[in-house]
C-alpha cells in the first residue's frame, strides 16, 4: 500500500469511526433517557414519568449530545496542538540536533535517513526517560509529527533494531494513523466524561440532604454505568483498529528497511527484557495505541497490540519461539551492515512517487554521507543553520553576492555573517540534490529557534530571495519547504482539505504545472505530452518564457484541494514529464521536491540520477 | 432540568480552566527544555578553556596567577551550571550562574590583555584555533540564551495575564521564571553593526 492509497483509506476509516461513534452517542442518549425515567419512576411512581412534558426528554438528549461534543472537541483541540504536546505530557525531552551524545546522535541519524528516504519532513525526536523498550509517533499531520523513543530502546537495541523500530513509527506517520488515533482519543474522552459527571454527582449526593437523594444516586450510578460502559466498548473498537495498524506498520518497516531481522529482533528483545515495553507515565494510557509495543498487558480483546509472538511469527514464519534473553546487556553496534543488491534505478514515474521502495534508506544514508561534513554539522546546529540557509541564497553573480552579503552583515545576528562567508564556497561546491538534503536536515534544527529569532531569520531569508528582483527554481523550492515546515510550526499550520476528486475543474492549473516542469528540460513538447497523457489532459503546452513563481503558486494553491489519489496521479504526471527524456535533471528534481512539499505529499528518494546536470 | 444546564456550564468552565493549566505546563516545559541548549554550549566552552590554558602555559610561565584565576572561575561557573540545569528559571540558580559567568568573563578578559604581550603565543596555530572556537561558542551561548529568555518571557507574560494569573499560584506556578542575563548582554542586545 502506498502513501496515497493509505491516506485515502484512512479517510474511509475515519468515516466508519464517525458512524460507529454516532451509533454510540444515539444509544447513550437513549440509555440516559431511560435512566432518568427509571430513577423518576423509582421516586415518584410510573404515572409521574408519563406526565412529564416531551421537552424534558428533548432537553436531556440535547445535553448528553452537548456534553459529549464539548468534551470531545476540547480533547481534540488539545491534541491537535501537535505531537510535541503529547510527547511533553509523557515526560519527553527534545533531543537537540547538535547533541554530542553518541547514542542520541545515532538515533537522529537513523530518523534522518528514514525521513529523507520517505520524502517526509524530518520530525523532532523526544527522549522518554523510561527503561523499557518502546517508541511512539504522535502528531496531527506530517508537519507537526514527533517521534518519541524510550531511553531503554537506545540502551538495549543495536542500530539495525533501532532502524526497524523507527521504520515502524514512520509507517504510522506515512499512513495517517496518528490522525485516526487522535480522533479516537478525543471521541472516547467525550464518552468517558459522561461517566465522570456521574461520579461527580455521586460524590455530591453523599452530602445532599434533599428528599430526592435516592433518585439522584440512582441517576448518578446510571451515568457511571453508561459512561464507563460506553468507554469500554469504545476501547474495544480502538483496540481492534489499533491491532490492524500495528501489523501494517510492522510489514511496512520490513519494506522500508529491506530486512525483517531488525524489527523482529527488537520485538524478541522486548519479549526477553524484564520490563518489556511497559510505560510508567500515567498520561501514556490514553495514547497506548500509538506505541511500538504494548504499554502494559491487556486482556486479548482490549489489547492495543497483537501478541508479540504473533507479530514475530508474521515477520519470521520459521521462528521457533526463542526470545533474546541477554538483552539486558547493552549492545550498541556500529553502522548498519547492509549486504544486499544495489537499488534498481527507477525510471518510471510511479516509482518516483508512490512509496518508500526497497533500498531507498540505503540511498538516503549514502547521500547523507556524501554531503560535506562541515555543511552537515552546520545543518544540525541552530546557530550555524541560519548561516547555511543564507549561504544557499547567495547569488552566483559576484556583484549581487556582495550586496547580499552586506545585507546579511547588516541584519543577521552577530557571528552569523561569518558563517555565511565561511560556508559559501562549500555550498557552491555542492550539487543541488545535496543542498535539498541539507535543507531538509536543517528544518528540525530551525524549529529549535525561539519565535522572535524565527521571525528575524525568515524575514532575512525572504529578503535574500527577492534581492535580485527575481525568484529562481531553487529559491522557490527553498521558500516552499520553509513555508511548509517552519511557518506551520511557528505560526499557523495549514491543512489541505482534499475534496476535489476530478481534474476537470483544474485543467488550467494542471496545464501550467506540467508546462513549468517541461520547460526546465530539453524537448519541452515531448515531455509535456508524456505527462498530459497520464492525466488525459487535452490542453497544449503553454509557452512560458521565465520561471513565473506567482503563477505556479496560484496553480498549486488550487491543486492542493485534490483528493489523495488524484494528487498521486498529478505527481506521477509531473514525474513523467521530468523523466520523459530518460533522465531527471536536477532543476526538475528540485521543482518536483517543491511541488510535493506544497501538495503535502512525500517524494521519496529513488536513486542518484538526480544529479544529472 | 436546571441541574443539567448547571452541569454543562460547570463543564465548560472546567474545560477552560484545564486549558489554562495545560498551557502553563506546556510553556514551563518549553523554557525548561530550552535551557539544555544553553547547557550544551556552556559545557563546550568549559571544555575549551582548560585546553586554552594548557597551550598558554607553555608561553607565559610568569603569569601563573592569571591562568589559575581563569581555571578557578571556570570551575565555579561549571558548578553554577550544574545547579542551574537542575532548576532552570529558578531565581537564585540563574543569578548564581550569571554571577559565576561574569567572573569567568572577567578572568578571560584579563588573560586576553596579558596575551597581548606574547606575540609568539598569539601566532600559535593551536591557540588561534582555540580562540576562534571559543568566540563561536560564546556567540552560540548568547544565541541560545536569547532563545531561552524569549521562552521565559512568553511564560511570564502568559502567567501574569488575566485570567491565568487567578489560577497560576494554585497550579504550581507561583513566581515568574528568571531570565538568564550575563554582563555582556548590553553588547548582544545592541543593534548589529552595519558595515558597508
Amino acid at each position: 500500500m502506498n502513501f496515497f492509497q493509505a491516506q485515502d483509506q484512512a479517510r474511509g476509516k475515519t468515516r466508519l469511526l464517525i458512524f460507529l461513534f454516532v451509533a454510540a452517542v444515539v444509544s447513550l442518549v437513549a440509555l440516559t433517557n431511560l435512566l432518568v425515567a427509571v430513577s423518576m419512576g423509582f421516586g415518584l411512581g410510573p404515572d409521574a414519568v408519563a406526565a412529564q412534558p416531551p421537552e424534558l426528554w428533548l432537553l436531556i438528549s440535547a445535553s448528553v449530545v452537548g456534553v459529549i461534543a464539548v468534551a470531545s472537541l476540547f480533547k481534540f483541540l488539545t491534541l491537535r496542538g501537535g505531537g510535541r504536546v503529547i510527547a511533553e505530557s509523557l515526560g519527553g525531552q527534545p533531543i537537540h540536533q547538535n547533541t554530542q551524545n553518541p547514542q542520541q546522535r545515532q538515533l537522529l541519524n537513523v530518523v534522518e535517513e528514514m525521513a529523507i528516504a520517505a520524502g517526509l519532513p524530518v520530525p523532532p525526536v523526544y527522549l522518554i526517560p523510561e527503561p523499557s523498550i518502546n517508541a511512539f509517533a504522535a502528531g496531527y499531520s506530517q508537519d507537526d509529527a514527533v517521534i518519541g523513543i524510550n531511553q531503554g530502546t537506545l540502551d538495549l537495541l543495536n542500530r539495525d533494531e533501532l532502524q526497524g523500530v523507527v521504520a515502524h513509527e514512520f509507517s504510522h506517520i506515512l499512513h495517517g494513523d496518528m490522525r485516526i488515533n487522535i480522533r479516537l482519543i478525543a471521541l472516547l474522552s467525550g464518552i468517558l466524561f459522561i461517566g465522570m459527571i456521574g461520579y461527580g454527582l455521586l460524590r455530591g449526593s453523599a452530602f445532599s440532604r434533599s428528599k430526592d437523594r435516592g433518585q439522584q444516586v440512582v441517576f448518578a450510578l446510571g451515568l457511571i454505568i453508561v459512561g464507563y460502559g460506553g468507554t469500554f466498548f469504545g476501547n474495544l473498537i480502538k483496540a481492534a483498529v489499533s491491532r490492524q495498524r500495528e501489523f501494517l506498520a510492522d510489514a511496512s518497516a520490513v519494506q522500508f528497511t529491506r530486512s525483517n531481522e531488525g524489527i523482529a529482533n527488537a520485538l524478541k528483545k522486548i519479549g526477553g527484557h524484564a520490563t518489556g515495553s511497559e510505560i510508567q507515565a500515567k498520561a501514556a494510557e490514553e495514547s497506548s495505541h500509538m506505541f511500538f509495543g504494548s504499554i502494559k498487558s491487556f486482556s486479548r480483546f482490549m489489547a492495543t497490540h497483537p501478541p508479540l509472538e504473533d507479530r514475530i511469527k508474521a515477520l519470521q514464519p520459521q521462528w521457533q519461539g526463542a526470545l533474546s534473553e541477554n538483552s539486558s546487556s547493552a549492545a550498541v553496534a556500529g553502522t548498519a551492515g547492509f549486504a544486499a543488491t544495489p537499488p534498481a534505478a527507477a525510471t518510471s514515474a510511479d516509482q518516483v512517487v508512490s512509496q518508500i521502495g526497497q533500498g531507498q534508506i540505503e540511498t538516503a544514508a549514502t547521500l547523507l554521507r556524501s554531503c560535506d561534513t562541515t555543511l552537515a554539522s552546520a545543518a544540525h546546529d541552530p546557530y550555524e543553520a541560519r548561516g547555511l540557509i543564507y549561504a544557499m541564497l547567495i547569488d552566483p553573480n559576484p556583484e549581487i553576492a556582495q550586496a547580499q552579503l552586506d545585507k546579511v552583515h547588516a541584519q543577521a545576528e552577530p557571528g552569523v555573517p561569518a558563517y555565511t562567508v565561511q560556508l559559501l564556497p562549500l555550498v557552491r561546491a555542492s550539487s543541488p540534490s545535496q543542498l535539498l538534503l541539507l535543507l531538509e536536515m536543517a528544518m528540525p534544527t530551525l524549529k529549535e529557534l525561539s519565535f522572535p529569532q524565527y521571525k528575524r531569520f525568515s524575514s532575512n531569508a525572504a529578503e535574500l530571495i527577492v534581492f535580485d528582483q527575481q525568484v529562481d527554481t531553487f529559491e522557490w523550492v527553498l521558500h516552499r519547504v520553509m513555508t511548509k515546515e517552519l511557518y506551520a510550526h511557528f505560526e499557523r499550520p495549514h491543512r489541505s482539505v482534499g475534496r476535489i476528486g476530478s481534474f476537470r475543474k483544474l485543467q488550467n492549473e494542471a496545464q501550467s504545472l506540467l508546462s513549468v516542469i517541461a520547460h526546465r528540460g530539453p524537448s519541452a513538447e515531448q515531455s509535456y505530452a508524456a505527462g498530459a497523457a497520464l492525466l488525459n489532459l487535452a490542453r497544449p503546452l503553454s509557452s512560458l518564457a521565465d520561471f513565473d513563481y506567482e503563477h505556479l503558486n496560484q496553480a498549486l494553491g488550487e491543486l492542493r484541494n485534490l483528493k489523495p489519489l488524484q494528487k498521486q496521479q498529478l505527481l506521477e504526471a509531473c514525474a513523467a514529464v521530468a523523466l520523459a527524456d530518460g533522465q531527471m535533471h536536477s532543476e526538475q528534481y528540485a521543482l518536483l521536491h517543491g511541488i510535493a512539499a506544497t501538495l503535502d505529499c512525500p517524494l521519496p528518494l529513488t536513486n542518484e540520477q538526480y544529479d544529472t546536470p | 432540568m436546571e441541574l443539567i444546564i448547571l452541569l454543562i456550564v460547570v463543564a465548560v468552565l472546567a474545560f477552560w480552566v484545564v486549558s489554562i493549566y495545560n498551557k502553563l505546563v506546556a510553556l514551563k516545559n518549553r523554557h525548561e527544555n530550552g535551557f539544555s541548549q544553553i547547557e550544551v554550549q556552556l559545557k563546550r566552552r568549559y571544555d575549551l578553556i582548560p585546553n586554552l590554558v594548557e597551550t598558554a602555559k607553555a608561553y607565559m610561565a610568569h603569569e601563573r596567577e592569571t591562568l589559575e584565576a581563569v581555571i578557578a572561575a571556570r570551575n565555579q561557573a561549571m558548578a553554577g551550571l550544574e545547579a542551574a540545569a537542575g532548576n532552570p528559571g529558578d531565581g537564585a540558580a540563574m543569578k548564581e550562574l550569571a554571577g559565576a559567568e561574569g567572573i569567568l568573563s572577567n578572568a578571560m578578559g584579563r588573560l586576553n590583555v596579558v596575551m597581548e604581550a606574547y606575540p609568539d603565543l598569539k601566532a600559535n596555530t593551536n591557540m588561534m584555533q582555540l580562540t576562534e572556537e571559543l568566540t563561536t561558542t560564546e556567540n552560540k551561548v548568547a544565541f541560545s540564551r536569547q532563545a531561552f529568555n524569549d521562552q521565559v518571557t512568553e511564560y511570564n507574560t502568559y502567567r501574569a495575564s488575566f485570567p491565568p494569573i487567578l489560577f497560576a499560584s494554585m497550579f504550581g506556578h507561583p513566581t515568574d521564571a528568571e531570565l538568564l542575563e550575563f554582563e555582556d548582554s548590553a553588547e548582544i542586545q545592541a543593534a548589529p553593526k552595519v558595515s558597508f
